[in-house]
């Protein structure tokens, strides 16, 4: 085995967020800000693992939304220190009227927005590409192609910020965000930046005559910002392996990294040019024309969409999205990139590259039938309990839902819809007035994780009390943010490096937010989750009644594995099993398996955590605790 | 040395992320490059898992279908979705707990293409030992007594060590060697 270098350069083998964390640390940043959202949510946490590595004192907090956190590091830039926000693609929604305004009024010390996009969707309600918002808000954009490239871009992007005086995005996609690479790392920069904001309303409180000067300055900027990119080597760039091919194609991201590794494993370096880019917006024109203007045909492939293909402006020769080369939606993973490729060089008789297609393999494979391992809540979970009580409760109700875990709770037919966070209540308010207006009060139950409702809850909440409507809310606590790995909310009083902070009880809020009928619940209990929902909807229909809220409260067992042990009741399958699936459909525990020939069900003890919650379930009674 | 692409599929709670972190460790100690992905369900628990880890000079993190050199399947639906990505001659060591059971087509189909399946009852043997988490580690030790794979037996042992919590050193060791063992059979 190689013995490790001995250079002062140290290796590590760093997720492309951990990396990203460490180019925010290496730049000295001073604050960083988050909302978590899967692909961003190792960002944070990597920079408060290395703010303890290195003993630095950098200001880290989760914050309660995307807007929130923007904000926060946006006065941070403002006070002339350097700031941090990162957070999904979506999130970009909810702090987008602060990164449209700051365009405008600009930063004093770099401010840098990571937006992680998420192309498939894995795991968000859009494919939407963040470096439009680049573009909506005239913003500078880089879009990494690796870790390293994402951890040097952070770093640049902070002195492009600071010499400019303009936020800028770092745009990677999930793939960058997780993947994993040996990225070396690079000493700490130590910035000694006293909070100094210096008073200038005609900026910083810019009436609306002053925001056209704004505007022609922003605009002034960016063609200088274009000029740098239009020089930059660093991020864009010319791989030609041959002696000039008439074919291009332009590229950046994973993307890029997918096409060059085909290049290579097929043999076909030189077969085309290609030109990476690395700074989508505002896109290195010149460049881009004297690269179309080379060659006979141009192919551009970039993920999500269209911003490269959009901005190039002779497309006489330009193949991509809005020629139907390149698939309009979807992930563009090597094996698409590679048939996208085949066929681009197969109509410009270029080489034969052959398309990865169904082999008898995988048509074998199809055949078989597999079951999909469609994602499903945890056994034990305390949402499975409490939407199967809701389902029970009231059977007729619109269950409108909202972003988390508990999303799931569509396998078991208690969610009707999805929007963003904070709709599962802004929809039951919108429903009960459609409804209402026809003299017609359906039942309507909204279900919200507590982190969503410190998210956005409170808003709909509150303008739902104070316009009459009448629907029932659970908020399923489990005292985390769970899907997205954990972290703290603020209901728990910790902030984002394990420091105590002030604790903001959900009941309280609700109150605040004008509701009087409050109950707190064990969402385990549920044959008194059944009657308390009853009784939420009683309160619904009484002339003196409005919006009832129910917390129903268990720890998360993944993150609380404690909750588990104290509880435990060992069930067990008797002989009145007779197959008939309602516990699966309705109730969906991992942990409960059908024996198909045996038409009964089966207790899959590598699963199960004794919760007992299934007990209530099974309507002939078949399942009991287990007498030892 | 030369490039080598792996798979890990399995399910969520099967340590594959610790199986591609023991592997990429090795590749680094190598004096390889490492790049590699991993994905992963919406939920916490029991979905799919699968991890790309790609050693030597590679650009993207992941895996393009047929070029894949070694497949470590921990769970047999997993097995069969990620064989796709298996190359003609490479490898696949799959944990299955009764290779009779599997496809007999699938396995015709993998013969034709040159690709080695091997297969041990990992999480039988685990369960054996006491310790249903370190199926994994029984596996990956397997290959390494097969001699098929690219890692020696001391090289990865040390990587073990040293990645390996305290709590679970001497877990994670037996179950390495008592794989190691079976797979030189
Ligand atoms: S346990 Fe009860 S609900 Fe489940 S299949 Fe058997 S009889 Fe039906
Ligand atoms: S006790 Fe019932 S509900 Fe709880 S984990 Fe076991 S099978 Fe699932």
């Amino acid at each position: 085995m190689a013995a490790k270098s001995k250079t002062q350069e140290e290796t590590r083998i760093l997720l492309g967020n951990a990396a990203i964390g460490r180019g925010i640390v290496e730049a000295g940043c001073h604050v960083m800000t988050s909302y978590p959202g899967t692909p961003s949510s190792e960002i944070l946490p990597a920079v408060v693992a290395f703010k303890k590595e290195l003993g630095l004192d950098t200001y880290i907090e989760w914050s309660a939304n995307e807007k929130v956190a923007f904000d926060n590091a946006l006065a941070a830039s403002m006070s002339g220190k350097r700031a941090a926000v990162a957070m999904k693609q979506v999130g970009l929604n909810v702090a987008s009227d602060s990164l449209m305004s700051s365009a405008y009024t600009g930063v004093i010390g770099g401010l840098v927005i990571i937006s992680c996009d998420d192309p498939g969707p894995h795991s968000s309600q859009t494919e939407q590409d963040s470096r439009f918002f680049g573009m909506f808000a005239k913003v500078p954009v880089y879009d990494p192609s690796t870790p390293q490239e994402a951890k040097e871009m952070v770093k640049e992007a902070f002195e492009l910020s600071e010499t400019f005086q303009i936020p800028v995005i770092l745009r990677p996609s999930i793939r960058i965000s997780h993947a994993r690479q040996n990225v070396k790392l690079t000493p700490v920069e130590k910035l000694d930046r006293p909070a100094d904001f210096e008073k200038d309303p005609a900026r910083w409180a810019a009436t609306p005559r002053y925001r056209l000067v704004l505007h022609r300055r922003l605009n002034e900027t960016l063609k200088q910002i274009q000029e740098r990119f239009e020089k930059d080597t660093r991020w864009n760039y010319l791989v030609e392996d041959g002696d000039g091919s008439s074919l291009g194609i332009i590229t950046c991201s994973m993307s890029f990294a997918a096409l060059m590794d085909i290049l290579e494993e097929s043999d076909l370096k030189g077969i085309v040019d290609v030109l990476k880019i690395g700074t989508p917006y505002p896109l290195p024109q010149r460049r881009v024309a004297d690269f179309t203007r080379e060659h006979e045909k141009v192919l551009v492939i970039e993920e999500t969409d269209t911003v490269i293909e959009s901005q190039i402006i002779d497309k006489s020769n330009v193949l991509g999205r809005l020629t139907g080369h390149v698939p309009q939606e979807g992930e563009l993973l090597p094996s698409v990139i590679h048939n996208i490729l085949a066929d681009f060089l197969r109509e410009n008789g270029a080489a034969h590259l052959e398309k990865i297609s169904d082999t008898g393999l995988a048509d074998r494979i199809d055949e078989l039938e597999l079951p999909i391992r469609r994602p499903t809540l945890c056994p034990g979970c305390p949402e499975r309990a409490a939407f199967y009580a809701i389902r029970k409760a009231l059977p007729k109700a619109i269950y409108t839902s909202d972003i988390g875990c508990y999303t799931l709770g569509i396998n078991l037919q208690a969610v009707d819809t999805v929007l963003d966070m904070g709709a599962g209540i802004t929809l039951a308010s919108g429903f009960y007035q459609a409804y209402h207006q026809d003299g017609n009060d359906i039942p309507i139950v909204a279900t919200m994780g507590d982190s969503t409702f410190y998210h956005s809850g409170t808003s709909s909440l509150l303008s739902a009390v104070y316009n009459n409507a009448r629907f029932i809310l659970v908020i399923l606590d489990n005292e985390i943010t769970a899907m997205t790995g954990m972290q703290p909310t603020p209901g728990l009083g910790v902030t984002a490096d394990g420091g105590e902070g002030k604790k903001v009880p959900i009941e309280g809020l609700i109150r605040g937010c004008g509701v009087t009928w409050i109950r707190t619940i064990d969402s385990y209990e549920v044959e008194e989750l059944i009657e308390l929902l009853k009784e939420a909807r009683e309160y619904t229909l009484d002339p003196d009644g409005g919006i009832a809220v129910i917390v129903a409260r268990h720890p998360c067992l993944i993150q609380y594995p404690e909750a588990r042990r104290e509880i435990s009741i060992r069930v067990e399958v008797t002989e009145d099993c007779n197959g008939c699936r309602y516990c699966i459909d309705y109730f969906e525990c991992p942990a409960l398996r059908l024996i198909e020939e045996e038409e009964r069900i089966e207790i899959d003890r590598k699963y199960c955590i004794d919760c007992g919650v299934c007990i209530n379930v099974c309507p002939r009674g078949a399942i009991v605790e287990a007498v030892d | 040395m030369k490039n080598v692409q792996i798979i890990l599929a399995g399910i969520g709670g099967q340590g594959i992320l610790f199986s591609s972190r023991l592997i990429a460790e090795w590749g680094l100690r190598s004096g390889l490059d490492i790049m590699g992905s991993e994905t992963h369900g919406m939920s916490q628990r029991g979905g799919s898992v699968t991890a790309h880890l790609k050693l030597g000079s590679f650009r993207s993190p992941v895996i393009r279908e047929e070029t894949a050199d070694i497949l470590y399947s921990f769970e047999e639906n997993e097995t069969y979705k990620s064989l796709k990505f298996i190359k003609s001659g490479g490898i696949c060591f799959a944990n299955l707990e009764n290779e009779n059971r599997f496809d007999r087509k699938v396995l015709d189909l993998l013969e034709q293409k040159e690709i080695t399946f091997r297969t041990f009852d990992a999480s039988g043997t685990a369960l054996k030992i006491g310790s249903v988490m370190s199926a994994n580690i029984i596996l990956i030790g397997y290959s390494v007594g097969t001699g098929l794979v690219p890692f020696e037996y001391d090289d990865l042992k040390t990587v073990l060590e040293s990645i390996t919590k305290k709590a679970h050193l001497e877990t994670n060791l037996k179950a390495f060697e008592i794989g190691y063992k079976a797979g030189r059979g």
